[in-house]
This record gives C-alpha cells, sequence and structure tokens, in this order.
C-alpha cells in the first residue's frame, strides 16, 4: 500500500512537471501536411540572440490548459553589442540623434530583441522624447515576453518615460511591476 | 562714327567681362539632390554566403581581382573575401578606405578582420547611388574636386581637345582660322576648332545655337575667362559642367556623374579604356552614345588612344592593350533606378524642403530602400503577371501590379514596384492607384469584434444569408464567393475562408463606428464611409496605406509610420533632418496575437493555401486575400517574421480581371515571399492568451489525433472554455491532462 501511495505521489509530481514543460511535437495526424503546421507548433522558439532556460522545476504549477511563455533570457549579439557601445560613446558626448541612428542600426539586425528596444528607448528619453520612448517601452515588454528581467527592464523604462511626461501614479504602477518582476538585492 | 562703333565694341567686351568674371567666381552649380539605398550592414553570425556578398559587391561596382589594387575591388580566396573598400560618407559619418576580410562558414559569416588583423564586429558596404532628384531642367552631376580625377583625364583632354591648352589664352586663333576656312568652303558650320575654355563658355554662358556672333561672344568670353583665372580651375569648371549624355529627361552633366552613368563606379577608379571612352563621348555626347552606339563609340574610343600615343601621354603598348578591351559599360541607362521608390522619397522630402532646395542644394538623402527586395518584388510581378496574362488574356487590356515591402519592426519601405515595368516613370500604383481593398478589411474587423470581449477565434458565429436595409431604403444583401452558406463556423473558419456573410454579421454586431475607429488607429489617413459595404472593403486606398495598416498587423499591434527617408545631409556632410523611428501600440497585443494566429490558418486552410506550394518548408507566415467585386482587384498582404509585402493586379480601366486574390495577387506574394530569405514568423504569446487546438470545421475542441475533426491550432484567451467534439473527449483542459498523462505513461513505460 506504501509502495502504491508512493508511486502515486511520484507520478502526480511527475505529471506536474511534464505539464509545466512544454509540449512536445505534436504532429496532427489529419491535418493537412504543410510546412507551416509543421514548423509551428506550442510557444515560439527562443530567437536569435535569446539564450533558452530549461524548464524550470517551478513549484506552482500553471493552470494546465496555458502554455506559459518559454522562459527564455534576451542577450546581445557581438555586433549589437558593439553598436549600442558605439551608441553609448556618442550619448557621452551628447549626440542624441547620432545615438538613436546607431541604435537602429542594431536594431535592423536584431529587430526582436527587446535589450535594442530598451535602450533606443532610453535614448529617446535623454533626447526628450518620452512619448516615443514610451511606445518603444511597450514594444520591448511585447517582445521580451519569457525573459522576466527584460520585462523588468522595459517597465522601468515604461516608468521612466511616464515620470518624464508627469504621469507619476502610472510611473509608480510601471516601478511597482519592474519590482515585482525583478526584485533588486540590497 | 569709327569712334563711336569702337566705343560700342569697347562697351560690350567691357560687359561681357564683367558677366564673365562675375559669374564664374561665384561659380556653384545646381547641385540635384542624390538618393542612397540603405547600406547592408555585416557582421559576424549574418546568413550571408560568399556569392551573396560577392554579388553585393558587384552591384556596388566592385571589380574581382587577384590582388588588391586600389578601393573598389575584391579578391575570393577560398571562404575568404577580401574587400579593399572605398571611402564612403553616410548618414551618421564618414569611412575611410579600408580592407576588410570576411571568413565564411557553413551558417554565414564567421569572421570579419581589418587589415591590422583586428576583429570587426559590424561594418557596412557603401549605400547605392540609387538616383537624383534634379530641376526641371535635368541637369544631374556629381561635382568633383581636382584631387578626385585621374591624372590622365586632363592630360587626355588636353591632347584630343585643346593642345595649346597650357598655352593658349582662351582661344586658339589658328584653330579658328581653319575652322572658318572650312566652313567658308562648305557653305555651313562644319568645324569648329574651339579650346576647352570656349567649351566651357559654351556650355556654362550660351546656348548651342551655331551662329557667327555666338562664336565671337564665345571667343571674347573664353579669352576674358583665361586671363582671369588658373588653368586648374578652367580644366576642374570643364571637368564638372561639360555635357556627356541624357538619360531619358535627366541631362548627364560632368565626368564625375558620367562615370557612373556608363562605368557604375567613381571617377577615381576608371581605367585607361574608359577614361578614353569618355574622352570620345565629348565630341558628341549623342552621335557617340555607348549604349546606343558601340561600334561608333569603340572607333572613337580607339582614335582617342592612337592620339593619345602619339601625343606621348601614354605608351603604344598601353593603346593598344587598351583597345583590345571592350567599351564595358553597364548594361542599364543606370545601374540601379527605382522610379516608384524616388516617387515616395521625393513626396517625403517636398513636405519639410522647397523644391528648390531639393534639387539644387546638393542634398543627399539616405533611405531604406533594399536593393535586394527591390529586384526581387520587380521580378516576381513582371514574371506571375506574364504568367497571368497568358491565362486570362484580353486584348484591350494589360494586367498591371503593385508590390509594396516593408521591414515590420522598423516600418522601413525596403521596396516599391508600381508598375510592371518597373523602370518606367509613369503611374505610380503603390502610390497613386486608389483601389477596392475587398476582404483584406477582415482581419480588422475581427480584431475589433475581438477587441468587445465578445468573441475569440474559436466562437461559433453564423454564415447564414445578409439582409440589410440602406439608408436609401434598399436591401444589401451580399453573399460569399461561393454563392452558399456553412451555416454555423468558427471565426477562425470565417476569416480563413474569407466568408462574406459571416463577416457581416460580425461587423454589423460590433459596430461600423469601431471597426472605421481600428483601421484609422492603424493608419488609414480618411475614415471610410460608414456604409455596411464597408465589411467587405469597399474602401478605396493605395497598396503603400495597405502595407501601413498590414505593418501595425504584422508588428503586434503596434503602429510604426512607414519610412522610406531616415535621413538628409547637406552636400558638405552636415546633417540636416532625421526621420528617426517612432512607434505606438494601437491594439492589444493578446488581441493581435489572437488575429495573427488566425491569419496564419488563412495560409494552411484558407485561401492562402496556393503559397505553400510555393514557399519553402519552415517558413511560417499569416497573410489575408482580398477580391473586389467583379474581381477588379486582386489583393494579398501576408508577413513573415521579418517582412511584410502587399501585391495588387488588376486592369487600370477597371476591367474584371477573372482573377480573385488568390488566383492573382497571391502567386507574385508567395514568389516574393519564398526568394527574399526572410525568417518565418515566431510571435512572442503575450500573457493572457493560450494556445489551444480546436476542429477548424466546427470550432470545438478537438485535439490532434481525433477522429474526424480538422484540428487547427489556435490562440484564445486564457480560461476560455471551447465545448469539446462529440468523441474527443473532454474540454480543452481536460483533453490535455489526458495527453499529458498518456505521454507521461508512455515515457515511463517505453
Amino acid at each position: 500500500m506504501k509502495r502504491m501511495i508512493g508511486a502515486m505521489v511520484l507520478g502526480g509530481l511527475l505529471t506536474g512537471c511534464v505539464l509545466l514543460s512544454p509540449p512536445e511535437s505534436e504532429n496532427p495526424a489529419n491535418a493537412p501536411a504543410s510546412p507551416q503546421t509543421q514548423q509551428r507548433q506550442g510557444a515560439p522558439s527562443a530567437p536569435s540572440g535569446t539564450q533558452s532556460a530549461p524548464p524550470a522545476g517551478a513549484s506552482v504549477p500553471a493552470p494546465p490548459e496555458q502554455q506559459a511563455p518559454q522562459q527564455r533570457t534576451f542577450t546581445l549579439g557581438a555586433a549589437a553589442t558593439s553598436l549600442v557601445g558605439a551608441a553609448h560613446a556618442q550619448e557621452q558626448s551628447r549626440n542624441f540623434g547620432l545615438a538613436q541612428e546607431t541604435l537602429e542600426r542594431a536594431l535592423g539586425i536584431e529587430p526582436h530583441n527587446p535589450l535594442v528596444w530598451i535602450e533606443l528607448g532610453r535614448e529617446n528619453i535623454l533626447a526628450g522624447n518620452p512619448t516615443q520612448a514610451y511606445g518603444m517601452g511597450r514594444k520591448a515588454l511585447y517582445l521580451a515576453s519569457g525573459d522576466p528581467h527584460a520585462q523588468a527592464s522595459a517597465w522601468e523604462l515604461i516608468a521612466a518615460s511616464l515620470r518624464a511626461q508627469g504621469r507619476n501614479d502610472e510611473a509608480y504602477v510601471a516601478e511597482e511591476k519592474a519590482v515585482r518582476l525583478s526584485p533588486r538585492e540590497n | 562714327m569709327l569712334l563711336a562703333g569702337l566705343l560700342g565694341c569697347g562697351a560690350y567686351i567691357y560687359y561681357l567681362n564683367l558677366v564673365v568674371t562675375h559669374r564664374f567666381e561665384g561659380l556653384r552649380w545646381t547641385l540635384p539632390a542624390h538618393v542612397y539605398a540603405a547600406p547592408v550592414d555585416l557582421y559576424a553570425g549574418l546568413n550571408f554566403s560568399p556569392m551573396q556578398l560577392e554579388h553585393e559587391l558587384q552591384r556596388l561596382s566592385y571589380h574581382r581581382v587577384v590582388d588588391l589594387e586600389h578601393p573598389g575591388t575584391y579578391r575570393l580566396t577560398g571562404d575568404r573575401i577580401d574587400v579593399a573598400l572605398r571611402a564612403v560618407q553616410f548618414a551618421d559619418g564618414s569611412r575611410p578606405a579600408s580592407v576588410l576580410s570576411v571568413t565564411f562558414g557553413p551558417a554565414g559569416i564567421q569572421d570579419m578582420r581589418d587589415s591590422t588583423g583586428r576583429e570587426v564586429p559590424v561594418t557596412r558596404l557603401d549605400p547605392l547611388l540609387i538616383g537624383s532628384l534634379f530641376p526641371i531642367d535635368g541637369v544631374d552631376r556629381i561635382v568633383v574636386t581636382p584631387q578626385e580625377v585621374p591624372p590622365l583625364l586632363p592630360a587626355a583632354l588636353k591632347a584630343v581637345e585643346d593642345r595649346s591648352f597650357d598655352t593658349n589664352r582662351g582661344v586658339d586663333p589658328l584653330a579658328i582660322l581653319r575652322a572658318v576656312w572650312v566652313d567658308l568652303r562648305s557653305h555651313r558650320y562644319q568645324e569648329g576648332g574651339s579650346t576647352l575654355t570656349q567649351q566651357l563658355v559654351r556650355s556654362y554662358f550660351l546656348s548651342n545655337r551655331q551662329t557667327m556672333g555666338r562664336k565671337v561672344r564665345e571667343a571674347i568670353m573664353a579669352i576674358s575667362l583665361a586671363s582671369h583665372f588658373s588653368k586648374t580651375d578652367l580644366m576642374n569648371a570643364y571637368i564638372n559642367e561639360i555635357f556627356l549624355g541624357q538619360d531619358g529627361n535627366r541631362s548627364i552633366h560632368g565626368f564625375g556623374l558620367a562615370s557612373e552613368f556608363y562605368f557604375g563606379k567613381p571617377l577615381a577608379e576608371l581605367d585607361l579604356p574608359q577614361i578614353a571612352t569618355l574622352v570620345a563621348i565629348v565630341r558628341g555626347p549623342t552621335y557617340y552614345d555607348p549604349r546606343r552606339h558601340p561600334q561608333r563609340t569603340l572607333a572613337r574610343r580607339d582614335l582617342v588612344l592612337q592620339i593619345l600615343a602619339q601625343q606621348r601621354v601614354i605608351n603604344a603598348a598601353q593603346a593598344q592593350d587598351a583597345q583590345r578591351q571592350p567599351l564595358g559599360v553597364t548594361t542599364g541607362a543606370s545601374g540601379a533606378y527605382y522610379p516608384a521608390y524616388l516617387e515616395l522619397v521625393r513626396r517625403t522630402l517636398q513636405r519639410d524642403y522647397p523644391e528648390r532646395e531639393l534639387t539644387e542644394a546638393g542634398l543627399r538623402i539616405y533611405t531604406s530602400l533594399q536593393p535586394r527586395a527591390q529586384e526581387l518584388a520587380e521580378r516576381s510581378l513582371d514574371t506571375q503577371l506574364q504568367v497571368l496574362d497568358k491565362r486570362h488574356h484580353r486584348r484591350d487590356a494589360k494586367l498591371e501590379g503593385a508590390v509594396v515591402v516593408t521591414s515590420p519592426q522598423s516600418g522601413d519601405v525596403l521596396a516599391i514596384v508600381g508598375a510592371r515595368q518597373a523602370d518606367f516613370d509613369g503611374f505610380n500604383r503603390a502610390l497613386d492607384a486608389r483601389r477596392s481593398i475587398g476582404s483584406l478589411v477582415k482581419p480588422f474587423i475581427y480584431l475589433t469584434a475581438l477587441e468587445t470581449g465578445r468573441y475569440n477565434a474559436a466562437t461559433v458565429i453564423q454564415d447564414q444569408p445578409v439582409s440589410i436595409k440602406l439608408a436609401n431604403g434598399r436591401y444589401w444583401r451580399p453573399e460569399n464567393f461561393t454563392r452558399r452558406n456553412y451555416g454555423p463556423v468558427p471565426v477562425v473558419r470565417a476569416l480563413a475562408e474569407s466568408l462574406n456573410d459571416a463577416t457581416v454579421g460580425v461587423g454589423m454586431d460590433v459596430g461600423l463606428d469601431k471597426i472605421s475607429g481600428t483601421l484609422q488607429h492603424f493608419g488609414l489617413e480618411h475614415a471610410p464611409d460608414q456604409v455596411p459595404a464597408m465589411l467587405l472593403g469597399a474602401i478605396d486606398i493605395s497598396p503603400l496605406e495597405v502595407a501601413q495598416l498590414y505593418n501595425g498587423l504584422a508588428d503586434g499591434g503596434f503602429r510604426t509610420p512607414l519610412r522610406a527617408v531616415q535621413a538628409v545631409v547637406s552636400a558638405d556632410g552636415k546633417p540636416l533632418k532625421a526621420f528617426p523611428l517612432q512607434v505606438s501600440q494601437v491594439a492589444p497585443t493578446a488581441d493581435v496575437y489572437q488575429v495573427e494566429t488566425m491569419m496564419e490558418q488563412v495560409m494552411t486552410h484558407g485561401t492562402g493555401v496556393p503559397a505553400m506550394r510555393i514557399l519553402p518548408p519552415g517558413l511560417v507566415t499569416a497573410g489575408k486575400s482580398g477580391t473586389s467585386s467583379q474581381d477588379r482587384d486582386s489583393w494579398f498582404a501576408g508577413f513573415s517574421g521579418g517582412n511584410l509585402a502587399v501585391v495588387w493586379v488588376g486592369y487600370d480601366h477597371y476591367q474584371p480581371t477573372g482573377l480573385t486574390g488568390s488566383e492573382g495577387a497571391l502567386p507574385v506574394w508567395a514568389h516574393l515571399m519564398a526568394s527574399l530569405g526572410t525568417p518565418p514568423l515566431e510571435l512572442p504569446a503575450p500573457e493572457g492568451v493560450t494556445q489551444t487546438w480546436i476542429d477548424y470545421l466546427t470550432g470545438m475542441a478537438a485535439q490532434p489525433g481525433c477522429a474526424g475533426a480538422v484540428p487547427v491550432q489556435i490562440a484564445v484567451p486564457t480560461g476560455t472554455q471551447v465545448p469539446p467534439m462529440p468523441g474527443c473527449g473532454g474540454a480543452t483542459t481536460v483533453g490535455r491532462l489526458f495527453d499529458r498523462a498518456g505521454q507521461l505513461l508512455h515515457r515511463l513505460t517505453h
């Protein structure tokens, strides 16, 4: 009996783990075979410039029908890193317009990387365009799905852009979201 | 009387002297604006083959050599390409001439180094000159400094056109006397005998009328010029001023532009036979047009080379070697000519710049144009329209078309094709053809419906006959394309198969004003007439405006104003105006995500299916077809992970084409997308939505493998309960649990 209960508990835990993991490649037997149906399965795969983290053994399982966004960690590639560095140097010499152009080049290389959008949004705040920075923050947040750190940075950008517009209450809420996603270490 | 005559002559000479010195001192050519394509960024990791890089280099008129000689050359060694990059001016700065070594691996560019072996993380190729915005008189030129002129050119000009240039005082009396004698004997103007200074005077100050009076004026002014200015100044002015060809309504002035026009490269890079060809053309740019009269021009060039050898400018061996070379002019009237795109550039800048400044101030305009995308778009349209013309032949008209390609994330307009004959500067359909968009409006209707919270992709709606009483008391009774109704269908199917009656039902329920609002948020410039026919796309807009609307869909509900111009720089390299990227959210990402997922089903189960035979395996796309009433307009708009393309096909005079969107525009779109090398669509799933499987026909929950079901994956708001398909297990939640448990059991037992 004990062994049976043990097996059930183990089975339950394993079931929970599997439910949390991204689905296996499923090939609908009676769906029309097409490259598109073969390709698009479950959550989107990690784009270039991201590193897929292994599914974490989280203790709170997500609702089974909800396919949680794949955990990802966005990083910048070498080319984008170089351009972001150049933009920072241009920013130091207060050439914000040039810095934006440089960051747009980085965006051409990694258009789906939220980190580049965050950099561009930050540059817009410095250049006195908080409305644009807000749009870029929202865009970064959309792209950062699955990466809490990138999401937190996006919320920080949104908060800063709201503050720059004098929308302090909304900025406070955005800051709270940033902190919740990526608590700062004391 | 004699005194009066002398005084009059003196006054006239004094007047001409004043004119010459005043105008020449302040010599400032009207400089057309030069327009450049977006430069290609190179970096390690770019999926670029050696062949692709070589193609890009050749587009920029780089020449393959064995040993790198000078900027504008490259060499190919195994899996490495060494490029001697030219010094160039970008919108955000300049780059000196430098050497770049690019090493390729299986996945593309593996490594880039400079001449010292230092790693180069990212660099740009030259921006391709794609045209000029020139004034109404059509004068186009590229001004060169004396340092940019190969020394052989002035030497050759002197040897062939004016041997006494260094010593004469603007005129060569012996040459004039000889010319007068020849003219008198033949009773007509036959020989000129003009010095280079006289030719300069004629081109800069006078008309081309060949009268004795003008010859006298020309001589006086030439003497005046020669007495006031140095020979170096005169030669430089001549090299920049002289007329050297005609390209439609555009006059090619100066050797700088002529070099680009005939050989596609800067003047400094021309070799001996090419310099000789340009010197040959001076004698008569129309008569010695190397493209229209190659044999005649070749003979004249060889004569020029012979004269150069006789005059010891070059040696005999050099002349003979050069005479063995072909003319080597580029095939097109100009290497890259995209009139439809240039028109968008002109219109963009007309808002900020008066015409005169735009066409005479020597502005450098940097655009978003991607030459490769442009060429592929032109080719796809032309090739497919030829196929369609054969199938749907009309004697009285030829099918026309337009294509717009964008990069959804940045809003950059990468390509515009305004006609099937893309290099003809005529009616620009991409910008100016306002045509009914048909079912292209449907994604916006369903997006508006989703935003109400009362619909999702699995919601079952009724596809049944619709009858709507109009304001004039008449009834509007739209029909499906197949003229039959399908009863209860899920929203995803209604969109994928473009069911008119089902969509009109949803649209009327949601409200025309709300749908109009959605369209305007996405970039529709003018509010459409709020009549029921709007729900079937009775909205007349251009392909460019459609691209603006769909760009927002392709970009997750973010509106980015499309831009053709990125920056304007003054003639001396000073940044004048930038067009920075702008972005604003115009719809909830969760709702747009659901619509995008449904538009993927258009490609796999709906009207986009024919594209799947053309698209490469694995290229996930989403799109929508559109057909206006009586098949007058055939549309397709769709996107991948990197590009949006909008295609329109139809007749200019609104005759029915007999083509639906799937039959006319879709093949053009699919061939274009297949050739672009664009990445697959990979949408980031936003919070608040869940992907689930339903039966495409009934909208009920049905996992893959469920007998009798056509399972499709859609996105619905998290927590949505989709009723189960009979015989397919429980609702989605339960079904998934069973599936997962089954998988687990399978793993444990195998």
